[in-house]
């Protein structure tokens, strides 16, 4: 039931891993991993071997060439594939450590919380071979375009480079996020060259890109696929696999037929049956990653007095009624935990709800007590087709209950335009892997005026207010968790999972790089990836 | 009012229907058709479970000869638990249905627009050959998605897809049939007796060209079909968990690498069944009725 | 007669603006390219921010008279997915599209062909039936699954062809194959009819009469003849392959037009879509044009008539 690779890596821990638990497997492979990766970092500087050989990933989407370019980082993960390989940070997530400098050798925040002081590794260069200065630095911020752009920049007063090697970022005011925005959810901390960029321009930078991460660019056919070599003067390390390229394989089937032909080394998602097969066949990895993706049932008409969904205990049914882990079990091995909440379980002010019951039985007993004894036609059911299956799986356990549902599954670009058009009306299947913390996702999915919200309690609306002002971390944490408990008490949404994404790995490979970083749905850092020996 | 009558014609025209015809008959496929129908419409009566329910627990289910098939699920279980054998009768009836009738809707504006087309020339066939040429340019699954993302999706979209999508042939063959029919005596005997426009195409025309429209109809009724399973496929056919073939195919096609075969096997079999027989068919009446429909 | 073109031309033009139009409103209309390139939640700020990088926030008709002026000018605007212009793409992926389209169309003729003409010199008998039944196997199986099955046996099983993507002539095999196969019915049942047509006349009887062994008959005189209406379907097939070839290019990941424009729907990119259907519909039309052009000058009544 279990992989090889994590069979192999509880060996390297000592306390028993609970088999049931997914996440925390991930969790502490993460960590464990991480001290892999250091002792590999120090044998790798001892050993200096020139890096050798190709490691071919199949990829699931179309790669964009704007994600060559760490200043369009939109809000999607996805970029981040390409950046950890091309591009470098000043701090980035990065194996047991979710703000660890990189190009940045340090960093001090002034003691009036006001501005924050970078010092630039010494000795970096760019693949171009210019050395990365502060100039670079303040450049990149400045250039910076993509996810929350506008507000990073609003609040920056000036960015300062008393010398070479120092850059100072200036706030108008205290803001505890600073490092966060910087380091992880956007591409502004991501640096790019001066030089070369005002000389190629934005169009040509994208169609040759210089950056200084550990692999550099070398050729990309839109839709085939995009090919790095190993960038031999990367500061961290030597790469040990000299060529990375990244095929885009649209059918998962094909992807799994070409990881078994060892046309591939690696397979990006790979679901149900198929990752099944995967386990099975000798040879091939099976690696989960969970990433910050819940997926949820939106009850729509919850503040409609007609509607059977504006009775609390109906909704408290829905919610009993779905074997979840079971569902999980189905559609993703189980690696999707149930984590019972709309919020990541790593997004910051998250508050971990108790877990989540199937109880069938009670389920009934409610909709009894509601006056649904005989069930109820409860209307239509919304979700994006490629998620039709999770939803084929919960209506037949609402069903069961006596909850029937007509399943409507839209095409995804009409899906979540309805959705944020409040076209869609009792019950919506809906899901968000948006990057941000709590209280960006409250305010999208649960706050008067949210993107997604189609009603509001006030006193929800008021916490949520009260916590947008408040400057003390530790009470804002208290409104936060609060706001999280009430929508989990009136049961506004019936969380169904936190997804997991299901990856193959083929025999060739030593280190896949998969879950090394936590929350990061590719393999990374690609310095650390390797070929078995 | 009747003046000229076809028969008065010198040299009847062509195509009529005709018992001397009815040599060498497709027995089979036939046979294969008329199950298909009966299983659609007795449905109700000879599946043994719901076909849009199940339960995880008992999903994937091999047949019941295979190992681990038991006699509960004489074709074994879906995805989700669901009776295969319960989904493929079903599915008869939303292949049938969406078969059928958009095979009809094409069929009917195809006809409608060539005869108009093609009988009255000038900018109406100019106007209508314009729009089929626009409409040939816009890929069939564009439309489907798009119109999948307007109306919403339903077996009933997918129809009014499919036969938006195939009208045009029809009114390019029955105009190119309709501008030889003119030339012929019956029909200039008519103009030349004054018979109004719309009585001419009605009487005259409309009867010469049923046969090649029939002919097409039985043909089409195997690309619609096929069509339908590749639009499952793109994930904008018939919604799922309603049972059509082709959405059978597409949820189970992971199945293929894991040999369980009978997710899409079986309907692929019922697919291809109902493809070849309306193919033989449409052949056979092809060359009985109209020799002279060749390039389809 | 130059009256005649220039209002055959006037047609044209209609017939393209009518698809311009249809396509513009219809990716508009059912759509938000902003939903999906960010997440479900991303801030009401980066929303706009995008929204006003691809222009989306001017007013419908002034989209629509940029669009028709990018089209005049040979630009046609950056991709909102790739955000590179998009007529490179289009012209990056287009020899990939002919390839296919093409190996496609040899393979559908070298199965429908030798089968056709069988057929017609056995009618009703096993070649006939045999031939029959194959061509129309192709035509009567979903391509995804014919795709899959060939994956299963030829890269899983056997280990002979590689899955997917393009490069190397073995890359070609399998989706052409899939593709070709589903063509391979109607140039069968066209070829079958056509000899039959041929065998028939007045001047393959004298032929006869006149002593020739039949092969030659046959593999000569008839066949000939009966080919020049199946190449005429063929050369309208291969623009019909380019356009249907999607599900093909999706199970072998295949970089052509079809997976391009797939891909621009499922994104709502655009400048993509509105492209991939515009120039594919200006070649379509074109081929109208020209034929309707070419018949008038064969057939003066048509020119006359209308």
């Amino acid at each position: 039931m279990r992989t090889k690779t994590v069979i192999r890596l509880d060996s390297n821990e000592s306390a028993g891993t609970d088999n049931r638990k997914p996440s925390k497997i991930t969790r502490r492979t993460a960590m464990a991993l991480s001290t892999l990766g250091i002792v590999e970092l120090g044998r790798g500087t001892a050993m200096a071997a020139s890096p050798d050989g190709q490691l071919t990933w199949a990829v699931h989407v179309s790669l964009a060439p704007t994600w060559f370019d760490p200043a369009e980082t939109p809000g999607i993960i996805t970029p981040f594939m390409i950046m950890y390989a091309m591009h470098d940070a000043m701090v980035k997530p990065m194996p047991g450590n979710a703000a660890e400098p990189c190009l940045a050798e340090s960093w001090k925040a002034a003691p009036d919380k006001l501005s924050y002081e970078f010092t630039v590794r010494a000795g970096v260069k760019f693949h171009n071979g210019d050395p990365v200065t502060a100039e670079d630095v303040k450049f990149s911020f400045e250039r910076y375009r993509g996810t929350s752009a506008a507000m990073l920049k609003a609040r920056m007063k000036a960015v300062e480079t008393p010398d070479a090697r120092t850059v100072r970022f200036v706030l108008k005011e205290p803001w505890p996020d600073f490092l966060t925005f910087y380091s992880s959810a956007t591409g502004a901390g991501w640096i790019v060259p001066k030089k070369y960029v005002e000389k190629v321009g934005d169009e040509q930078f994208k169609k040759a890109p210089v950056g200084a991460g550990p692999y550099r660019f070398v050729s990309f056919t839109p839709g085939v696929e995009l090919v790095m070599e190993a960038f031999d003067g990367y500061w961290r390390k030597m790469p040990t696999v000299k060529r990375l390229v990244f095929r885009t394989v649209p059918e998962e089937g094909t992807r799994l037929a070409a990881l078994k032909r060892g046309e591939v080394d690696m397979a990006y998602s790979i679901r149900g049956e198929l990752a099944e097969d995967l386990r099975k066949t000798p040879g091939l990895t099976l690696k989960s990653v969970v990433i910050q993706a819940p997926f949820w049932l939106y009850f729509a008409d919850q503040w409609d007095p007609k509607s059977p969904w504006h009775d609390q205990r109906v909704r408290e049914a829905a919610r009993l009624a779905i074997d979840y882990k079971a569902v999980s079990e189905a559609l993703t091995l189980g690696y999707s935990p149930v984590t019972n909440s709309i919020i990541p379980d790593n997004f910051a002010f998250y508050w971990k709800p108790p877990a989540a019951v199937y109880n069938p039985a009670k389920a009934k007993e409610l909709l009894a007590a509601a006056g649904h004894g005989r069930g109820f036609e409860a209307g239509d059911y919304y979700c994006d087709t490629s998620y039709a299956n999770v939803a084929e799986a919960v209506i037949n356990y609402l069903q069961v209950a006596g909850i029937r549902l007509r399943l409507r599954p839209l095409e995804r670009a009409a899906f979540f335009s309805s959705y944020s058009q409040k076209k869609l009306k009792n019950v919506i299947q809906g899901a968000s892997g948006a990057f941000g913390n709590a209280a960006t996702r409250l305010e999208a999915f649960a706050v008067k005026g949210g993107a997604y919200t189609y009603g509001n309690y006030p006193d929800i609306d008021d916490l949520f207010a009260k916590q947008a002002s408040e400057l003390d971390e530790k009470k804002r944490t208290e409104l936060l968790h609060r706001i999280q408990q009430i929508i989990h008490e009136r049961s506004v949404y019936a969380p169904i999972w936190q997804l997991a994404f299901l990856n193959g790995v083929g025999k060739r490979v030593g280190e896949s790089g998969l879950g090394l970083i936590k929350g990061h749905a590719y393999s990374a850092p690609y310095e650390d990836v390797t070929i078995k020996k | 009012m009747t003046v000229a009558t076809p028969s008065l014609a010198r040299g009847a025209p062509p195509g009529r229907f005709s018992l001397k015809k009815f040599r060498d008959f497709p027995m089979i496929p036939m046979l294969i058709l008329l199950i298909i129908a009966l299983v659609a419409i007795f449905a109700d009566f000879l599946a043994p479970y719901d076909p849009q329910f199940g339960s995880l627990s008992q999903r994937y289910r091999p047949p019941a000869w295979q190992e681990g098939g038991s006699m509960a699920h004489l074709l074994g279980t879906d995805h989700v638990g669901r009776d295969v054998l319960s989904r493929l009768i079903f599915g008869a009836r939303v292949s049938m249905i969406v078969g059928v009738t958009a095979v009809l809707v094409a069929g009917g504006i195809g006809t409608l627009l060539g005869i108009l087309s093609g009988y009255l020339g000038g900018w109406v066939d100019q106007v209508i050959m314009r729009v089929a040429d626009a409409w040939l340019a816009l890929p069939a699954l564009t439309f489907a998605i798009f119109l999948a993302a307007i109306v919403g999706p339903s077996e009933l979209n997918i129809i009014i897809i499919l036969g938006a999508v195939y009208w045009t042939r029809y009114a390019r063959v029955i105009r190119g049939e309709v501008l030889s029919l003119k030339q012929r005596e019956f029909v200039r005997l008519a103009i030349v007796a004054g018979c109004p426009k719309r009585l001419i195409m009605w009487r005259h025309i409309l009867p010469n060209v049923i046969n090649s429209a029939v002919v097409l109809g039985t043909l089409m009724l195997g690309v619609v079909i096929v069509t339908e399973a590749a639009l499952s496929f793109l994930g904008v056919g018939v919604p799922p968990p309603k049972p059509a073939w082709g959405l059978m195919m597409a949820d189970g096609k992971q199945g293929l690498m894991v040999g369980r075969w009978w997710l899409t096997v079986l309907p692929g079999t019922c697919i291809m069944l109902m493809v070849l027989s309306a193919n033989l068919l449409g052949d056979w009446l092809r060359v009985k009725l109209d020799p002279q429909l060749r390039q389809l | 007669m130059k009256q005649y073109i220039i209002r055959r031309t006037g047609y044209s033009l209609l017939s393209l603006f009518l698809l311009s139009l249809t396509i513009f409103l219809f990716v508009r209309v059912t759509g938000d390219p902003t939903s999906l390139l960010l997440e479900p939640g991303a801030s009401l700020e980066d929303i706009a921010n995008l929204r006003r990088q691809f222009g989306l926030d001017q007013p419908l008709w002034l989209q629509y008279w940029l669009f028709v002026k990018s089209f005049l000018t040979g630009d046609l605007g950056l991709s909102f997915y790739y955000r590179t212009p998009v007529l490179d793409l289009y012209f990056e992926r287009l020899p990939n599209s002919l390839l296919l389209a093409a190996v496609a169309m040899i393979l559908s003729l070298v199965i429908g062909i030798p089968s056709g003409v069988l057929a017609a010199v056995h009618v009703g008998g096993f070649w006939d039936n045999a031939g029959k039944i194959f061509t129309l196997l192709g035509l009567s199986l979903p391509s995804f699954f014919i795709g899959l099955v060939l994956i299963l046996i030829f890269t899983v099983y056997l280990g002979w062809l590689p899955s997917s993507g393009a490069g190397t002539a073995w890359h070609v095999v399998m989706p052409a194959f899939t593709l070709g196969w589903y063509f391979a019915a109607a140039h069968m049942r066209l070829t079958r009819s056509s000899m039959l047509e041929v065998l028939g006349s007045e001047y393959v009887k004298l032929a006869r009469l006149k002593g020739l062994p039949e092969a030659m008959v046959v593999g000569k005189h008839a066949f000939k003849n009966a080919l020049i209406p199946v190449i005429t379907l063929a050369g309208i097939n291969l623009v019909v392959m380019i356009n249907v070839a999607v599900v093909v290019e999706t199970v072998f990941a295949w970089p052509g037009i079809g997976r391009l424009l797939y891909e621009g729907i499922t994104f709502r990119d655009f400048p993509i879509v509105q492209a991939v259907v515009v120039l594919g519909g200006s070649m379509i039309i074109l081929v109208n044009l020209l034929v309707d052009i070419l018949y008038a000058f064969i057939d003066p009544r048509i020119r006359l008539e209308s």
